[in-house]
C-alpha cells in the first residue's frame, strides 16, 4: 500500500516541480514586455523605411519611445502682454515684485507681473485593442495626385454606399501611407473587413485596395504638472489708454532696461484689450 | 528480502500513521498543483492579450520651454482651453552583437545589391575576413498623437453631498460659484450627477477656474450648513493618429562574421567603408558603419 502511495507522491512531486519552472518562465515573460515580432500580427502592417544614422547607446537603459513635436498653448487675457528675456534671471528677479509701474512721459501705467504656468504631460499610459467599428485602407500606390481632403471625401463616399458594402462614415483620419475610417454600424466594419479586396475609384484610375482591421489606442492616464515657463513673464491688468504699437513700443523700452529691473529682451507680444491670445511654447532644442 | 525486514521492524498502529500521513500530503500536494495550473492559466491568457495589444507606459522627462509665438483673435474657442500635445512613436533599435557590423549606404539599390551578393570578403590589415550580407531584422512599432487640453472655463466638483433633491443642489452649486468672495465668478451652466456627487460648472468668463483651483476645495452653502467640496480641473484626453507600423531597413545592412577580428573597431569601421565604397565590390555611396567587436550597441533607426 505504502509503496503505490510513494510512488504517488513522487510522481505529484514530479509534477509540482515542471508546474513550478513553467510558472517561473511566464512570470519571466511578464515582466519582459516586448513588441510582438512581425509573424503573429494578423493584419497588413503599413512599413515605414527608416535607416541607422549613428545614434548608438551602450547599456541596457534603452527609452521605448521618443516624444516630438511638443506644442504648449496658454491662453492669455485682452489687456496683457507677454515679455521673453534672454537671461532668466531677469524673469525670476522682476517676478519677486507682483506690482510695477511703468513709465510714460510724464505718468506711469500700474500693471502686474505674473509667471506663466504651462502644462505639461509627465506620465502616459495608453492601452489598445482592435476596434471593431474602425477600419484600415492600405495599398496606396506612390504618385497619387490627390491631397488629404480629396483622398478622405472619395474613400468616405466609396465606403459610404451600402452597394459597395459599406455603410455610414462617422470617422476618418489620414495616417502615414494608409487611412483609418470609421463606421457607425460595426457590423459593416466587419463585413467590408471579409470582403477585404477592394477595386476603388480615386480619380482617373480604379485602384486596387485592401481593408483590414484597425487597432487603436486609448490614453489610460494622463499626468499633468504645471511647470513654469523660465524665460518669460506675464504683464497683466494693462490699462487701455494706449494703442498695440505704442503699448509695445513703451513696454520694450521699460522691460529693457538694467535699471528698472530688466534685461535684454528676446521677444515681446502685445494682446490688445478686447481681444484674446494665445501664446504658444515648444521644446527648446536640446 | 530487505522489504520484508523493514516491514517487520514496523508495527501496524505506524504503518496506518504513515499511510495517513502520505494521504495528507498526497492531497495538499495536489491543491498546490491545481493552484499553480490556475496560476499558469491566468499568466498564459494575460500574455495572450498583452501580445495583441501594446501597452505603454512611459515617464515623459522634463524639458526646457521655449517661447514661440502669440495668435491674436477676437473670439476663438481654441482660447479657452491650456493645450500640451505631442508625438509619440516607437523608437526602432538593433542591438548589434559582437562580431556584426551595421553599414548605412546612400542608395536603397546598393544595399540590396550587397545583400544579393551575400558573401564579401573584406581586406583586413593581416588577413583577408569573410563577412555575410544580411538585412536587418526590425520590429514593429506604434506612434500616436497626444492632445490634452486643460479647460480656462470649466472645474470638477465632487463630494457633493446629497441631502437635497437634483434640482436644488444645482442651485445651491451656482449660488455658491458665483461669489466673488470666495473665488467664483458668474456660472454659464451647472452640470451635475447626483447619483455620483459630482458636478462641472463652466463659467462666463476664462480664467475664473484657475482662481478656484489654486485650493482643493470650496465652500458649498445647502442651506444653514457649509460643506467643502473637491475641486479639480477640467482635462480632456485625446489619442490622434494612432498607428501600428512594421520598421523595416531599405539602406542599412547587417554584416555578421567579424567574431574573430581582433582591432580597434574605428579602424575596422574605416575598412569596411573602404571596401564597400567600391563600385567593384558591389558597393556605393556609404554614410556610416558601426561595428562591435567587444560590446554590443544598440543603434537607433530613424526617419
Amino acid at each position: 500500500m505504502s509503496v503505490t502511495l510513494q510512488n504517488v507522491l513522487c510522481s505529484l512531486q514530479e509534477e509540482q516541480s515542471r508546474l513550478k519552472t513553467k510558472l517561473q518562465e511566464l512570470q519571466q515573460q511578464k515582466r519582459t514586455p516586448l513588441i510582438s515580432p512581425k509573424e503573429e500580427i494578423p493584419f497588413p502592417v503599413p512599413e515605414v523605411p527608416l535607416a541607422f544614422q549613428g545614434r548608438i547607446q551602450q547599456g541596457r537603459q534603452v527609452p521605448k519611445f521618443l516624444v516630438s513635436n511638443l506644442k504648449i498653448c496658454c491662453p492669455l487675457p485682452g489687456g496683457s502682454a507677454i515679455v521673453t528675456f534672454d537671461d532668466p534671471k531677469v524673469a525670476d528677479q522682476l517676478l519677486q515684485q507682483k506690482e510695477h509701474k511703468i513709465d510714460i512721459e510724464e505718468c506711469w501705467l500700474r500693471v502686474q507681473i505674473q509667471p506663466l504656468e504651462l502644462p505639461v504631460v509627465t506620465n502616459i499610459q495608453v492601452s489598445s485593442q482592435p476596434d471593431s467599428h474602425r477600419v484600415l485602407v492600405s495599398g496606396f500606390p506612390s504618385g497619387l495626385q490627390l491631397s488629404e481632403e480629396e483622398l478622405l471625401d472619395k474613400l468616405e463616399i466609396f465606403f459610404g454606399k451600402a452597394k459597395n458594402g459599406g455603410g455610414d462614415v462617422e470617422t476618418r483620419e489620414m495616417l502615414q501611407g494608409t487611412v483609418m475610417l470609421g463606421f457607425a454600424d460595426e457590423k459593416v466594419a466587419q463585413n467590408l473587413c471579409q470582403i477585404g479586396q477592394f477595386r476603388v475609384p480615386l480619380g482617373r484610375q480604379q485602384v486596387p485596395l485592401r481593408v483590414s482591421p484597425y487597432v487603436s489606442g486609448e490614453i489610460q492616464q494622463a499626468k499633468i504638472k504645471f511647470q513654469q515657463a523660465l524665460h518669460s513673464v506675464l504683464v497683466t491688468n494693462i490699462p487701455d489708454i494706449l494703442d498695440a504699437q505704442e503699448l509695445h513700443d513703451i513696454l520694450a523700452i521699460h522691460f529693457q532696461k538694467p535699471t528698472r529691473g530688466g534685461g535684454e529682451v528676446e521677444a515681446l507680444s502685445v494682446v490688445p484689450s478686447g481681444q484674446q491670445g494665445l501664446a504658444v511654447f515648444t521644446s527648446s532644442s536640446s | 528480502m530487505d522489504a520484508d525486514t523493514d516491514n517487520k521492524k514496523h508495527s501496524p498502529e505506524k504503518e496506518v500513521m504513515k499511510t495517513e500521513q502520505n494521504e495528507g500530503l498526497i492531497h495538499e500536494i495536489m491543491r498546490e498543483n491545481l493552484h499553480l495550473e490556475q496560476e499558469i492559466k491566468k499568466l498564459e491568457a494575460e500574455l495572450c492579450s498583452d501580445a495583441r495589444e501594446f501597452q505603454i507606459k512611459e515617464n515623459i522627462p522634463e524639458r526646457n520651454l521655449k517661447f514661440i509665438s502669440v495668435e491674436s483673435s477676437e473670439h476663438d474657442d481654441r482660447f479657452s482651453n491650456s493645450c500640451c500635445s505631442f508625438q509619440v512613436s516607437s523608437q526602432i533599435s538593433y542591438e548589434i552583437q559582437k562580431g556584426q557590423a551595421l553599414i548605412t549606404f546612400e542608395k536603397e539599390e546598393v544595399a540590396q545589391n550587397v545583400i544579393t551578393m551575400g558573401k564579401h570578403v573584406v581586406q583586413m590589415e593581416k588577413a583577408p575576413v569573410k563577412v555575410t550580407a544580411h538585412p536587418v531584422p526590425l520590429n514593429i512599432g506604434v506612434k500616436f498623437q497626444v492632445h490634452v487640453n486643460i479647460s480656462k472655463m470649466k472645474i470638477n466638483v465632487t463630494g457633493i453631498p446629497d441631502e437635497l433633491p437634483e434640482e436644488q443642489t444645482r442651485d445651491k452649486l451656482e449660488l455658491s460659484f458665483c461669489k466673488s468672495k470666495n473665488g467664483g465668478g458668474e456660472v454659464e451652466s451647472v452640470d451635475y450627477d447626483k447619483k455620483s456627487g459630482s458636478a462641472v460648472i463652466t463659467f462666463v468668463e476664462a480664467g475664473v477656474a484657475d482662481k478656484i483651483l489654486k485650493k482643493k476645495d470650496y465652500p458649498l452653502n445647502m442651506n444653514s450648513k457649509c460643506y467643502r467640496v473637491t475641486v479639480t480641473p477640467f482635462i480632456e484626453r485625446r489619442l490622434e493618429k494612432y498607428q501600428v507600423f512594421s520598421a523595416i531597413s531599405k539602406r542599412t545592412v547587417l554584416l555578421t562574421g567579424l567574431e574573430d577580428v581582433w582591432m580597434d573597431e574605428e579602424i575596422v569601421e574605416d575598412l569596411i567603408s573602404i571596401h564597400f565604397q567600391r563600385k567593384n565590390n558591389g558597393g556605393g555611396e556609404v554614410d556610416v558603419v558601426k561595428c562591435s567587436l567587444d560590446q554590443p550597441y544598440i543603434a537607433y533607426f530613424e526617419d
